[in-house]
């Protein structure tokens, strides 16, 4: 509220305001209380200003705590500021709205942003990693530009996916759930997006804090404020930094020389299997004879390559592909930003570039932003304000990860090439050497291909503030999101086809398409606040709204029908006809989905001390049956501040204490437009699958257009809802030293739209119901404390631990277990859901160790049919004397059990330092590539180190890891084998940064600092069978269930960074 | 208002049926699943058979179907042969239920009874494909709801068998006898009738001990004879002239064909011609790569006695039918001169390089299901198991019509081992002989014996009675437990 000011302030004051270390804090914003006057410090922290005598001065400045000053008779201030690390005078954003964290009576993590500037991150959802207790970031790629995994509070939903809503500024975004491989079909809603004008984010995660957002909120609600301009002069500030990144890890696999002697051993034990009087010791010229080859032919399965026996190897070459594939990559990133304001207009623009060069050859990511929010006071009552923000990035990332893509290959791939090939055996005209599977060389094909993936992306939003009366605002806000991507894809056929066509028919085996998307998110938000204090004791804030949300989706795709005329064009106007004539193959689809929704909030604070807020929220989604399409949201939470009561007072310890109690339900509509319409299917242009058919033989043979049932419709699906309690406490003790913030929470989620297998007689092998129930239990606690200072020195630290015990409550009548197939068609079911157990837990038989010739002369051990001494052993869990699948036993579960961060911040004189540690335990992955790569029984790639300690005949390890590696019994296609503990801990960052303001003595900035980072240097982690333990990149249940592993992956990349930040 | 969102990409069940278009692209649909029955004869028939005998370079999914390994139920081969046999029949009710409430949109009378017979026809088709791999399996002849499949156990094989002759009845009344330009290649009368033939001469088959399987001893020579000879009194069908000339890229739907499965290049690419062939003969042609199936550097031989029987009836002349059928010898480089593999003779039959599309599951070749020289022979088939109405003589000369064009020597006296062996030869390759060995009930002994004249004891497994039939899909097991039983002889 606005006092009147009846006559000229007369007093002039000046001061100096300065930081712990006694350094001077310009920028820092002095306003004298209940007015608008306010100045700003200049760069020696030096302000002056007139007020009255019974003024009292505010003064703050991002990252302290705000300081009070009466005025009095005193003309002269020595103002000191304390850091405010994490302090209850902290603005929180909640949903419409904001409260200060004392006031706040729901569990809301909030994250330091103070340090994103300096760190070499590229995404708003890499800053995220380890922050925040309860907020598990999973870097599941290592694909530069990529969007990351966000998971609040554990898995709730089984099919209808687990990502938050992003609010940016207000606007909710699309929520856009991972598709089953585990990537971002239709874009992350954070791409694009620059970390660097991020102000704060918040994570909303209990139902009571997310109800406001209702339908959308049953994963968390991330809450995204952007950088805003403050009363005062124009602070124009520049970041950058610069460095080069490498992978973090490599891949253990046998040595060239390693695994040309297993090679030998194997193409020995096939040839003595092959055939009566056939011995390891005859030679490959005594094989020839007996297989009646000439001297110049080689059977690769029975006879190895002489020349690897040979000193030197002469003609062929030892190659190590991992080394060949990654590289050292250099990294920038610039950012400009000018901001500030006057009484009624306030302003922040910024520009920022980057540019990061994979650690994959031929992979990269370039961000070009610009953002700019206003806000003006256009009347007296009035405030009108718009943000803009229009992005593009550039994207090259080849079909590297995942089954039957790049790093597969690359991993497995032999380590010997013909001296000839090289770098491009398989490609070109040069052929696959003969005793490697026939795949292109990854390195040549990375080499030579295009996929390019342009989006671009503007974010508007325009708005309007009226004040009613005092105390009550009407807000309206127009969002709109338009997301596009282009991705140009060109498959050159020098690593394509084969080498008759290469020769022969030049470009009819490249490969081409031109795909992409735009998808518009229209939100239009229209809201009612009310506050009111009534007699000092009773503060009352309400607001009411009503939103309507609009989604369409537009997508398209062209390709080549038949090859390109050449390599010199790669665009489709190259294209030539296919076999039927055509030269490209086209489609387009369309969707919408709409949301409408009424919500209201009311809040009421006693003292307070005693805080209540209620929220309900309606919602209504086109993506639900007619007669359940409307779902309700309420919420309620209660916030106590004990330390305000009169018994608290005595006891100096304990600065601020609250405790806190929520209830709240949220929904989750995440499962594709549609879902609930039965529809028909065709095949898609130049698609074979679904319905279509062709008829009329050889002179007439037609192509005709079939329609056959989508999979069995259920047009009764409703909102999958989650039901959460949670219990908090909120603490600041010891002289505002130490912070805590400590929640307990149940999170029950019913009525999940869960996919379940139906006997396939039905016509179709799974369907969408709402069926069953998944409870999340867990224990969050984040401290901060300042642990030591003095003059000179300060050290800080924040930390925080999430536990999550995830389980599944209750399947419907499905029973107590569904069994989950691989996507591979092949052996036991390998993960279920069963009650009482976690999430698609991990079942398989377990290996346990080697058969030795006691087990197989003795009956009672289990074997499986032809087993021989130095096979490998299974437990025959249930004691039947077989091995089968109900000898699968519970094996890990996909989440870690806990997963927790800490952050230390030094400053020593001008010097600070910070690092940040992070890990995870308790999870497990069940690795493909790993299986993939684990199997040297066809002798034509190459295998995980732990082949290493094999057993041999010759030499009997009944220790080996493994088996023998030429077996004729059936392996089962899943084992423990390859179910690794996902535990990790990293050193996320480490930051050494030094201010320049000491030794540049001059007024030209307001700051400046150099700093060095290295990100994600140091790690230590327990998966042998691939790079990175979060990798997701193919879906292991032919796409059933978003069930994403890893089937090779790009390792994570570690980062050696130099920046400076300067402020004028 | 704005929340009642229709798809604009997607035809909606709602919109559909509502005209004789809507109808045809139905009826179509209900024909695509035909496209899985030739990878499944061959991977689980001719697979089983004693026509080839596979080495694999690892352990290969298909190893456990070659092995006669009691332990099949999650081989993706058995378990997407139930899910597609399925899908086709569940596609054919959709077409039949929304005959009966919307089949007034197709104003032609002819053409809606033409639509029902056709689907009736398909679904006898996928239920006998079931049968004879399964044995007992649920009947559903409505769509009906996740809840109430549920309930729904496999029913005995002779209620199957039933349904499938009362859909061929069905079938038979209203197909027409041909058809013309593009409709070519849809179901006739002849078809169904050469189908009701074949299933009556599978159930007349002995049975096998303690299985319900596609053999029940029914004695229905005379039934199946019946239909035979309605196909050859027709007129519509004639023997074809020349052995490769059957089976000619440019000559499709041919006199011989009583029905196949129906494939063209870029749109409806067939991949069964490169299934069962060794990755090397790719290598061989330039072709290396994408081309094969999919499974490395396993072999597919011709199995010994197989040589050995196309050799022993050979006599002074060539038999057209080895050499069309068997790659014996082929360069596995493309050096000069090139290294050439001849130990491993494998099936050529459908392979026309010059023909090829642009994948290896790109072939513009169609896969007989049925031909008018199989007609004549299971007719000769019915006669020496004794239906009436029959004679030596037939049998004789039918075996030495086909020994003719084969250009190999006549024979006389012709009995029913010497029926067998003359199918084996005739059609190898066209996923018929597994099928043969048990309706004739000699599939274990057969095999039995072959494993050992091969010298593959060490390898393959026993033959059980109980392996005339495939287990019931893990899947399906473990997704509603206590619905079905599992088939004997399998864990």
């Amino acid at each position: 509220p606005v006092l009147a000011q009846n006559e000229a302030p007369s007093h002039p004051v000046k001061g100096k305001i300065t930081d712990d270390a006694g350094q001077p804090i310009p920028g820092a914003s002095v306003i004298v209380k209940g007015s608008r006057t306010a100045v700003t410090a200049d760069a020696n922290g030096e302000f002056s200003i007139m007020v009255h005598k019974k003024d009292v001065l505010i003064v703050s400045y991002v990252g302290f705590q705000d300081k009070e000053v009466n005025v009095g008779t005193t003309m002269t201030f020595n103002i000191g500021m304390v850091k405010g690390d994490k302090s209850m005078d902290d603005v929180v954003v909640i949903g419409y709205g904001s409260q200060k964290r004392r006031d706040v009576s729901a569990a809301v993590a909030t994250m330091d942003t103070k340090s994103l500037q300096e760190k070499p991150i590229t995404r708003i959802d890499q800053a995220m990693v380890g922050q925040m207790p309860g907020v598990v970031v999973r870097q599941q790629t290592g694909m530069p530009g990529s969007g990351f995994t966000l998971l609040v509070r554990g898995t709730g939903s089984i099919s209808a996916g687990t990502e938050p809503l992003y609010v940016v500024d207000g606007f909710p975004l699309d929520v856009n759930s991972l598709n089953t491989a585990g990537g971002f079909s239709n874009g992350n809603p954070l791409n694009n997006l620059n970390p660097d004008d991020i102000e704060s984010i918040q994570v909303l995660k209990d139902a009571a804090a997310g109800a406001i957002y209702g339908s959308r909120a049953a994963n968390g609600v991330v809450l995204i404020t952007t950088k805003r301009g403050q009363v005062g002069r124009t602070r124009l500030s520049i970041n950058g930094n610069a460095g080069i990144s490498q992978v973090a890890r490599k891949l253990d696999v046998l040595k060239p020389g390693e695994w040309t002697q297993m090679a030998t051993e194997l193409e020995n034990d096939k040839w003595v299997a092959s055939g009566a009087g056939r011995t390891a010791d005859q030679t490959i010229a005594q094989r020839q004879a007996i297989l009646g080859l000439a001297s110049n032919v080689y059977n690769t399965t029975y006879m190895p390559d002489p020349r690897w026996s040979m000193p030197g190897h002469p003609g062929i070459q030892y190659v190590n592909w991992q080394d060949a594939a990654f590289r050292t990559a250099p990294f920038q990133n610039y950012e400009v930003s000018a901001s500030g304001g006057t009484e009624t207009v306030r302003y922040f623009v910024s520009g920022g570039y980057m540019n990061q060069e994979g650690t994959l050859i031929n992979t990269g990511y370039t961000n070009y932003s610009v953002r700019a929010n206003l806000e003006a006071t256009v009347a007296k009552r009035l405030k009108l304000g718009f943000n803009i923000a229009p992005t593009y990035s550039v994207i090259n990332a080849p079909a590297a990860e995942g089954k039957d893509n790049q790093l597969m290959h690359l991993y497995n791939m032999i380590p010997v090439v013909e001296d000839s090939a090289g770098l491009n055996t398989g490609a070109g005209k040069n052929a696959v050497y003969g005793w490697a599977t026939s795949n292109i060389s990854p390195v040549a094909y990375l080499n030579n291909v295009i996929a390019s993936n342009k989006t671009t992306r503007n974010l508007y939003t325009v708005y309007g503030e009226l004040q009613i009366i005092s105390g009550l605002t009407a807000r309206s806000t127009f969002n709109y999101d338009q997301s596009s991507l282009d991705s140009k894809s060109y498959i050159s056929d020098f690593v394509a086809g084969n080498v008759t066509d290469r020769l022969n028919s030049p470009g009819k085996d490249a490969s081409g398409t031109y795909s992409g998307f735009t998808k518009q998110n229209y939100v239009n938000e229209n809201t009612l606040n009310f506050v009111k204090t009534i007699h000092d004791d009773h503060t009352i804030n309400a607001v009411a709204g009503v939103s309507y949300n609009y989604v369409h989706l537009e997508t398209f795709k062209i390709a080549t029908a038949g090859g390109f005329a050449n390599d010199l064009v790669t665009t489709l106007s190259n294209a030539i006809p296919s076999p039927a004539g055509v030269t490209v193959t086209g489609t387009t689809t369309e969707s919408n989905n709409t949301l409408f929704s009424y919500y209201g909030r009311l809040q009421y604070s006693y003292q307070g001390k005693y805080l209540l807020s209620g929220t309900v929220r309606r919602d209504g989604s086109s993506r639900f049956g007619k007669s359940s399409e409307y779902g309700n949201f309420p919420s309620l939470s209660a916030g106590w501040r004990v330390s305000q009561e009169k018994f608290m007072q005595p006891i100096d310890f304990i600065n601020d204490l609250k405790l806190r109690f929520s209830w709240g339900k949220s929904g989750n509509n995440n499962i594709g437009d549609y879902s609930a319409i039965p529809t028909l299917i065709t095949g898609a242009v130049g698609q074979t699958l679904y319905g279509n058919y062709s008829f009329g033989g050889s002179s007439n043979a037609t192509a005709v257009t079939g329609q056959v049932p989508n999979g069995l419709p259920n047009p009764n699906l409703q909102w999958e809802t989650s039901n959460t309690y949670d219990a908090g406490l909120d603490a600041t003790i010891w002289h505002n030293r130490i912070n805590i913030i400590f929640d307990v929470y149940q999170k029950k989620n019913t009525n999940l739209l869960l996919t379940i297998p139906i006997p396939a007689a039905s016509g179709t092998t799974s369907q969408l119901q709402n069926i069953g129930a998944v409870q999340n239990r867990g224990l969050e606690l984040g401290i901060g404390a300042t642990i030591y200072r003095t003059h000179d020195f300060l050290w800080t630290a924040n930390g925080n631990i999430a536990f999550n015990q995830n389980k599944v409550v209750s399947l419907g009548d499905l029973g107590d277990l569904i069994n989950i197939p691989n996507a591979f068609g092949l052996g036991y079911p390998p993960f279920i859901l069963q009650k009482g157990q976690p999430m698609y837990e991990y079942y398989a038989i377990k290996s346990v160790g080697i058969l030795t010739p006691d087990d197989i002369n003795n009956p009672k051990v289990a074997k499986l049919p032809k087993q021989v001494a130095g096979d490998e052993k299974f437990q025959d869990a249930n004691g039947d004397g077989v091995i089968d699948a109900n000898d699968r036993v519970h094996a890990g579960q996909p989440t870690p059990k806990y997963t927790w961060g800490v952050t230390n911040f030094f400053h020593y004189k001008a010097f600070d330092l910070s690092i940040q540690v992070y890990g995870q335990h308790g999870g497990a992955i069940l690795s493909y590539i790993a299986r993939a790569i684990d199997n040297p029984s066809n002798g034509l790639a190459t295998t995980l180190g732990v082949w290493r300690n094999r057993f041999m005949d010759t030499r009997q390890n009944y220790n080996a890891p493994r088996g023998r590696i030429y077996s004729t019994y059936a392996i089962p296609y899943t084992t423990t084998d390859w179910i690794y503990s996902t535990d990790f801990l990293r050193i996320q960052n480490i930051t050494l940064g030094y201010n320049l303001k000491s030794i540049l003595k001059t007024g030209l900035f307001s700051n400046a600092r150099v700093y060095a980072s290295m990100l994600n240097w140091f790690g230590w982690d327990k998966y042998k069978g691939g790079v990175n333990p979060e990798a997701q990149n193919t879906n292991l249940t032919n796409g059933t269930y978003p069930l994403p592993g890893d089937y090779g992956a790009i390792p994570l990349s570690k980062s050696a960074i130099l920046g400076v930040n300067v402020s004028f | 208002k704005q929340l009642n969102q229709q798809p604009p990409s997607t035809t909606t069940t709602a919109q559909f049926y509502s005209n004789t278009n809507d109808f045809l692209q139905a009826v179509t649909g209900a024909y695509n699943q035909l496209r899985a029955y030739p990878d499944e004869v061959l991977w689980m028939g001719e697979m089983r058979s004693d026509n080839i005998y596979a080495t694999s370079d690892g352990n290969r999914d298909w190893q456990l179907i070659r092995n006669f390994s009691p332990n099949l139920t999650t081989v993706s081969f058995v378990n997407s042969a139930w899910d597609n046999n399925f899908n086709g029949i569940y596609n054919c009710n959709s077409v039949l239920d929304n005959l009966v409430t919307k089949g007034t949109n197709v104003t032609d009378p002819n053409l809606r009874a033409r639509f029902a017979a056709e689907c009736h026809f398909l679904r006898a088709f996928y239920y006998f494909q079931l049968v004879r791999l399964y044995g007992e399996v649920p009947i559903v002849q409505h769509v009906m709801t996740a809840s109430a499949i549920e309930k729904v156990k496999r029913s005995s094989v002779s209620d199957v068998y039933n349904l499938i002759i009362s859909d061929l009845n069905t079938a038979i009344d209203s197909l027409p006898n041909s058809y013309t330009t593009v409709d070519i290649g849809r179901a006739t009368k002849w078809a169904a009738k050469g189908l009701l033939g074949l299933v009556y001469l599978t159930r007349s088959g002995p049975t096998y001990a303690g299985v319900d399987g596609p053999t029940q001893g029914t004695n229905e020579w005379n039934l199946a004879m019946a239909q035979f000879n309605d196909i050859i009194a027709s007129g519509q069908f004639t023997f074809g002239a020349s052995y490769p000339n059957i089976f000619s890229y440019t000559n499709e739907n041919n006199p011989e064909v009583l029905f196949d499965v129906q494939f063209m290049s870029t749109n409806n690419g067939a991949d069964f011609p490169s299934q069962l062939t060794p990755l090397s003969y790719w290598g061989g042609v330039g072709i290396a790569g994408t081309y094969g199936n999919g499974y490395g550097s396993c072999t597919f031989d011709i199995s010994k006695n197989l040589r050995a029987s196309y050799a022993g009836s050979m006599g002074a002349a060539t038999d057209v039918r080895d050499t069309f059928n068997i790659d014996w010898k082929y360069p596995i480089n493309t050096s000069n001169p090139p290294a050439m593999d001849t130990a491993n003779p494998f099936i050529k039959k459908y392979i026309n390089i010059a023909k090829r599309g642009v994948a290896y599951n790109d072939w513009p070749i169609n896969f007989i299901v049925m031909r008018y020289t199989d007609v004549l022979m299971m007719k000769a088939e019915c006669i020496l198991n004794g239906a009436t109405g029959g004679a030596q003589s037939t049998v004789d000369s039918i075996v030495n019509l086909v020994r003719k064009r084969a250009g190999i020597a006549a024979v006389s006296h012709v009995t029913l081992p010497m029926l067998m062996e003359e199918r084996r030869r005739e059609f190898l390759g066209e996923g018929i002989r597994w099928n043969d060995l048990v309706r004739e009930g000699m599939a274990v002994t057969t095999i039995n014996n072959w494993i050992t004249a091969d010298g593959q004891s060490s390898t393959i497994g026993q033959v059980m009675p109980a392996f005339v039939i495939y287990p019931v899909p893990e899947a399906e097991m473990l997704t509603a437990p206590g619905l079905y039983t599992q088939n004997p002889g399998y864990q």
